[in-house]
């Protein structure tokens, strides 16, 4: 046993413990431990040789190294604060937990600091198993100075969660306890995916000059008027194990986590006990609708519609994948008015790809997360007019968001929009008809530590969506290519008719499940 | 006069029966109480009628109806209130009921004017344009109520109807039902509670191992029991020889 019993290195393993079952999910302990055991293993491996490789390698301390270390910190920075962000406004919101822990002889203070303190060392295990195995090698083989990386990630972590934790209050304070869950779950998933973005910059504004962003920056750094000031270099040193950089870094990190706990710690129980009202009191919009939809059809849809506006983890998580799609649309509408190359096809191939993906997410929420599956089992309502719904509903975000670049590219390559669309909306369905036909019934709530629908959904998902973009790649492509699309076309067919599953098979299904 | 339920040698098993041969007759506009103790195959029992369970073996008769050949038109007269209410809870009451009535295909101007209406009478009005997660435990339960009566069921069934309520929203609970018998609407229902049953039953029933015991109205059960002064406590403990698990 860590620590005493109330302890706060007690209470910390506790928390610890929490954080890593969410990670590892449902699938038991066993399993998780046993798969994130071989991909450490696979990954020392690799550090091993790298070590051997890089063991007679100096990193030099010039302008180029300087900026690549201050965008490689910034971009984990800005990860870390994705994570810290929605974490955050999680331990605002796990209130059995917290109602726990307040009613519990266990000072505020000492809850608080544990809980600041375990999202940032559960951001800082997952950084450091990604870099750990790799680079623990590489240090022990020939530059033992290069484990510098790794305090400057825990430093990282704990200023990441300071900032995390007042970014998350300073919203609790502007947006009110709800909004602050739903904001901070999209800010999140922006911020995640910012760098992406910054890398697609230039396809996405469509710089004129040739090269990607790699090259802008070794130019930028070669230029002599762009000296970076001495301090610029701390971090970079701190990574090589330089004792004084590292120390300061450190030293700043941990006080700027103290300054938070002591500013924030007056404010978090409050503000804990603000979103536990808000849970039980607050009002929402519009919530009278003028008229009533007719008949269970449109009922459903509507019903479904405005649960899947209401979910702000599930937003967060399509938004993502939306945000990576906006880079594919950009590239595939300048240049199918330009030229045809395999740019257009490719882009095709990959807008179908991720609408698939994009629909099997909504889909998977829209038809496995049903909170009254027994009011759905006593109505007369038959389950395919449930089923259909369920899926109308999940697909009509899809179709609204792909619907303005598919019209365009339509206008401007036909050929391209027509593949496009045909490819998108095949893979739109398809992932539907899977997560229909293979629903896994479970509350709404249980799905937000889901993190996607079984292991043979997802893979049978992926199949049949790959098979479907590379039929939509090859349709969009130059004659001869066109009609071996048909190829993986006919194929994902054939993966669907096995797949295919009857009204009676889901209803027997449903009835074992329950 | 028309039965509103017939159960014929009604079956179901799991690793033991949980309901074994049961014979069960409701008559049409009664308030029945299915009483018996925890396990007894109550819930079972009113879950097969309602259709969320199949049947090992036995019939089931709602208004005339085979609820077993033709699910979809027994349902249709039945509401089924379990006691977790099924609820969604990032839904409004409104846009709940309008979801239930949907289901049961209620046409969309009478659904809103029932809906209305029930709101209005169960104290949830004033609260219909907010999430149902912010409810508390009676808000819930009366919200789960106004979607059982939405589409005016024939024949309610309720498990558990007043656990977790308090004493103001109970009666207001059990005012309704009987409003509704009143109205010609037959209910059958569950309940620990028996000082409810005894008040409000038309006839009891008293399951223990998925078989019914006995049925009756009070005085019929009084009789069979002979305990002709006997509470339906001192009754059902008898019957179910609970008594004499209790300590002297």
């Amino acid at each position: 046993m860590i620590g005493a019993t109330g302890s706060t290195l007690w209470l910390l393993r506790n928390e610890m413990r929490l954080g890593w079952r969410d990670m590892l999910g449902k699938r038991g302990a066993m399993r998780g431990y046993i798969i994130v055991g071989v991909l450490l293993l696979a990954a020392g491996t690799a550090g091993v040789g790298l070590g051997f490789a890089l063991r007679h390698v100096q990193i030099p301390v010039n302008p180029l190294s300087v900026i690549l270390s201050l965008a490689v910190m910034t971009a984990v920075f800005t990860l870390m604060l994705s994570q810290t962000l929605a974490a955050a406004t999680q331990a605002l919101y796990a209130r059995g937990d917290l109602d726990l822990l307040f009613s519990s002889p266990i000072g505020p203070a000492k809850v608080l600091t544990v809980r600041f303190a375990a999202i940032a060392l559960n951001v800082f295990t997952g950084f450091a198993m990604l870099i750990g195995p790799v680079l623990i090698p590489v240090a022990v083989v020939g530059h033992w100075r290069w484990l510098g990386a790794i305090l400057v990630l825990a430093a990282l972590a704990l200023a990441a969660s300071a900032s995390g934790l007042l970014l998350a209050m300073a919203l609790f304070k502007v947006l009110g306890p709800r909004r602050t869950r739903t904001v901070a779950q999209i800010m999140a998933a922006v911020i995640g995916s910012m760098f992406f973005l910054a890398a697609q910059a230039r396809n996405i504004l469509g710089g004129a000059r040739a090269g990607g962003l790699w090259l802008d920056v070794v130019k930028f750094a070669m230029e002599p008027r762009h000296v970076p000031p001495p301090a610029a270099a701390w971090p970079l040193r701190a990574m090589l194990g330089e004792p004084l950089p590292l120390a300061v870094l450190l030293i700043a990190a941990v006080g700027l986590f103290m300054l938070a706990n002591l500013w924030l710690g007056r404010r978090f129980a409050s503000d804990a006990a603000a979103a536990s009202g808000a849970e039980t009191a607050s009002v929402s919009g519009s919530g009278s609708p003028a008229s009533f939809a007719t008949g269970a059809f449109a009922a459903t849809v509507a019903k479904e519609l405005r649960l899947l506006r209401r979910d702000a983890a599930l937003l967060s998580q399509v938004l993502l994948r939306v945000l990576y799609m906006i880079p594919v649309s950009f590239v595939l509408l300048q240049r199918a008015g330009t030229q045809q190359n395999w740019l257009l096809p490719g882009g095709a191939a990959a807008l179908a790809l991720m609408a698939g993906q994009v629909a099997g997410s909504l889909t998977w929420i829209t038809v496995s997360a049903e909170d009254a599956p027994d009011l759905l089992a006593c109505a007369p309502t038959p389950l395919r007019t449930l089923s259909r719904a369920k899926l109308t509903a999940a697909l009509t975000p899809v179709a609204l968001l792909l619907a303005i670049p598919l019209l365009a590219l339509m206008v401007i390559n036909p050929q391209v929009g027509l593949a496009a669309a045909a490819g998108s909306a095949a893979a739109t369905l398809a992932s539907g008809w899977i997560n229909v036909w293979y629903q896994k019934p479970g509350k709404r709530a249980d799905f937000r530590r889901r993190r996607g629908s079984s292991w043979f959904v997802s893979l049978m998902q992926a199949l049949v969506t790959m098979l479907i973009a590379a039929a939509t790649g090859a349709a969009a492509a130059p004659w001869p290519w066109t009609p071996f699309a048909l190829i993986p076309a006919v194929l994902a067919a054939f993966v669907l008719l096995l797949l295919r599953r009857t009204d009676a098979q889901i209803a027997e299904a449903l009835r074992a499940a329950a | 006069m028309t039965e509103a339920l017939i159960v014929r040698g009604l079956r179901k098993v799991y690793q033991k029966p949980a309901v074994d041969n049961l014979d069960l007759t409701v008559h049409s506009g009664e308030l029945y109480a299915l009483l018996g103790p925890n396990g007894a195959g109550k819930t079972t029992t009113l879950r097969m009628v309602a259709g969320l369970l199949k049947p090992d073996a036995g019939t089931i008769s709602v208004f005339g109806v085979d609820a077993l050949a033709d699910p979809a038109a027994a349902k249709q007269q039945i509401a089924w209130a379990p006691d977790e209410p099924m609820l969604y809870d990032r839904l409004t009451p409104m846009e709940y009921l309008e979801f239930v009535a949907g289901l049961w295909g209620v046409d969309a101007r009478t659904a809103r004017a029932r809906a209305e209406e029930l709101l209005k009478w169960l104290g949830l009005w004033d609260q219909r344009g907010q999430r149902c997660e912010s409810f508390s435990r009676g808000m819930k339960q009366k919200a789960a109520l106004a979607g059982a009566l939405i589409h005016e069921p024939r024949l309610l069934i309720l498990d558990e109807p007043l656990t977790g309520l308090d004493a103001a929203v109970a009666r207001q609970v059990k005012d309704l039902l009987q409003q509704r018998v009143r109205g010609g609407a037959t209910v059958i229902l569950t309940t620990h509670i028996l000082e409810v049953a005894e008040r409000m039953a038309d006839r009891i029933g008293i399951i223990q191992n998925g078989k019914l015991l006995a049925e009756g109205t009070l005085a019929e059960l009084r009789t069979t029991a002979g305990e002709q002064q006997g509470t339906l406590e001192d009754i059902f403990l008898d019957l179910t020889g609970e008594a004499e698990t209790l300590p002297a």
